[in-house]
């Protein structure tokens, strides 16, 4: 992957965080790593001693792990700890302990017991079918490493203690390895396998280290030398010539100043509308999860709630809640919207989300199977439990009600006729809501787009759930892998559907929103707004950078 | 002897963290803790032999519990099924 140039060598790799930094090269040197199993003491290999060795390498690991625990817990977050909690609980593990008391037993050195305690458990373990369960072999051999340094004396020497800082190039780094680093001596790292996915990059991208993995191999003789680390755009230039730093130099700065300059500039479009240069309004709105994401959607400019997934308090409890319970709860978060709208998205589970209660039968092909409306329409009390909740609110506050995976005018139908059911029984209760509550359907499958014309006189707007109708539309998966790809270079199929069916609600004077991902990509911005998309909803992170792109616009 | 059967909801399956937790569970009980597949057999109060089995979402574990305190560690570890691991799994 490397392009030679006058003076050095260019890498790429795929970068962590953005940043850019230069330093010089520290190639990392673990200690030693293979055992030496020669007897160079007359005790080696007599069980009590090994035992002792052992015991003494054990307690000491553990106390490193509970601090690294520690560390990482204060520094990273919990999510990213628990991967040395759970070495901790591999350590006291009695197969594990079994194990390498039997090898002892049997007269082997501390070390050699170790590494095949380790070795035939990663086996094991690379043996299943779990990508994730394999992956965690290379947890049992980060063990196996750190106990044979304490057994040999000989530390892993990740840095040294007061030199300049510098960038690590390592073949890869265990999590343990990682979470060392000091963040006051380490300007980033550079390794030479892993993947934006791997332990090692979650919790670099967690602690807001620059670096680049998946380099591919760098020459030993490049130690020392100086490097420059662009993680912006993945290349990494070793032994770069005076005019390469320089330029390095200025762009190092420039990008430090934009950055705040950018940031205050973003701060200042809170509350100015996003129109375009062509005089195109779009509302700028977030995609919430819980009652708790509100308050900073709100601070970040957001002008109301684009898709709100009702499924929190189903997915909190272990019994169906109550629509006294859904009510006081969706009451609660229309409270915190002051006016604004919020589109309450009818409860959306089944394929990647599961509750126990529910009781769902497993299915061959959950994506194409029982889930969205399809279950409200085929449990018909638990669906007007949520409309009935959801209606109650409406009278607190400004919501729109949106049913996901339509496939058919038939299906709004009937999501109708049961709405206008919940309407006369409140009614007759003589309780309150809104009559004039605003009623629409996600747009995340080809038939609803394909049936848009027809769909469009029956609802009040659309909102395109970009993923599912991508994945329907390309019949590919985007968590796999393997066809991810196609979901990120054929666009254009899904973007005439949402054209045809923008085209569809605005002849019918309803209004179009987009609340899936391509809603947050910038390139697409234009796009967008070409189309006369009314409403944009991103989760918070996005909101002002998408609110900016939209002033852009021509 | 006691049993009884879950069907794993966790898109996960049984990974570290659950395998985990479940096996601290399990040790407080004095009963043997059996855990079947219709392919394995691991032992419930440890963590690699939990992992071992290789269990995903919508496998079917089957406990089986033998000792004196087998009925109160039947009723416990049922409810810690549905109710800790799913709620650590509603993440």
């Amino acid at each position: 992957m490397n392009v030679k140039n006058e003076s050095g060598a260019l890498f790429h790799g795929v970068g962590i965080n953005n940043g850019c930094v230069s330093g010089k090269l520290k190639f990392f040197q673990r200690g030693r790593t293979g055992v030496e199993i020669i007897a160079d003491m007359p005790s080696a290999g007599v069980p009590d001693v090994e035992r002792a060795r052992l015991e003494r390498a054990l307690t000491q690991l553990r106390g490193r792990l509970s601090e690294l625990y520690r560390r990482t817990l204060a520094d990273v977050g919990e999510q990213e700890a628990q991967i040395f909690e759970i070495h901790a609980m591999l350590l006291e593990d009695e197969d594990f302990t079994e194990s390498l008391e039997r090898e002892i037993a049997n007269g082997c050195r501390a070390e050699l017991a170790v590494q095949n305690t380790a070795q035939q458990y990663a086996a094991l373990l690379k043996g299943l079918d779990d990508p994730y369960l394999s992956a965690r072999a290379a947890d049992l051999s980060d063990l196996s490493e750190q106990l044979c340094d304490l057994l040999n004396g000989t530390e892993r020497r990740v840095q040294e203690k007061g030199g300049e800082p510098y960038i690590l190039v390592a073949e890869d780094l265990a999590p343990s390895e990682t979470v060392s680093l000091d963040k006051s001596e380490i300007l980033g790292f550079v390794t030479f396998g892993g993947t934006p996915n791997s332990h090692t990059s979650i919790l670099a991208r967690a602690m807001g280290i620059p670096a680049l993995v998946g380099v591919g191999e760098i020459a030993p003789r490049f130690d020392g030398c100086l490097a420059l680390l662009n993680a912006a755009d993945g290349s990494l230039t070793v032994c770069p010539n005076e005019s390469q730093v320089r330029a390095f130099q200025i762009k190092q700065r420039e990008e430090n100043e934009l950055a705040k300059e950018h940031e205050r500039y973003l701060r200042s479009l809170i509350n100015k509308p996003a129109i375009t240069r062509g005089g195109h309004k779009m509302l700028i709105y977030a995609n919430v999860g819980e009652a708790h994401e509100i308050e900073p959607a709100l601070l970040n400019g957001a002008e109301g709630i684009g898709l709100l997934r009702s499924e929190f308090l189903y997915l909190s409890m272990d019994r169906y809640p109550t629509e006294e319970e859904l009510f006081e709860s969706y009451r609660d978060i229309v409270r915190k919207m002051q006016g604004k709208r919020i589109v309450i998205r009818t409860l959306d589970i089944g394929a990647d989300k599961q509750i126990p209660y529910f009781d769902l039968p497993r299915e061959e092909n959950p994506a194409l199977g029982f889930r969205g409306v399809r279950i409200c329409l085929a449990r018909e009390a638990l669906f007007k439990t949520q409309l009935r909740a959801i209606l109650r609110a409406s009278a607190h506050g400004s919501i729109s009600l949106m049913v996901p995976m339509i496939v058919s005018v038939e299906e709004v139908h009937r999501c109708r006729r049961l709405l206008d059911e919940c309407c006369a029984e409140l009614q007759n209760e003589n309780i309150r809501f809104d009559p004039n509550l605003e009623f629409g359907i996600m747009l995340e499958t080809p038939a609803a787009a394909i049936m848009s014309e027809e769909l469009a006189a029956e609802v009040d707007f659309f909102s395109v759930g970009t993923n599912d109708l991508t994945q329907y539309t390309l019949a590919a998966d985007r968590q796999n892998p393997q066809v991810a790809e196609i979901c990120e270079e054929n666009r254009e199929p899904v973007l005439r559907l949402i054209a045809q069916a923008a085209d569809a609600i605005h002849r019918h004077d309803g209004w179009i929103g987009i609340c899936g991902e391509l809603a947050a990509e910038l390139q697409l911005t234009q796009r967008f707004a070409d189309m006369r998309i009314d409403e944009l909803s991103v989760s918070v992170p996005y909101l002002l950078g998408v609110r900016e792109k939209v002033t852009a616009c021509k | 002897m006691k049993e009884f059967t879950y069907r794993i909801e966790d898109e996960n399956g049984m990974h570290a963290r659950p395998a985990g937790k479940l096996a601290t569970f399990a040790k407080q009980f004095s009963s043997r803790i059996t855990v079947k597949t219709d392919k394995k057999e691991g032992d419930g109060k440890r963590l690699l032999s939990l992992m071992s089995l290789g269990a995903v979402c919508g496998t079917e574990l089957h406990f089986l519990i033998e000792g004196d305190d087998e009925a109160a560690a039947c009723e416990a570890l049922e409810r810690f099924c549905k109710e800790s691991w799913c709620a650590e799994s509603g993440k």
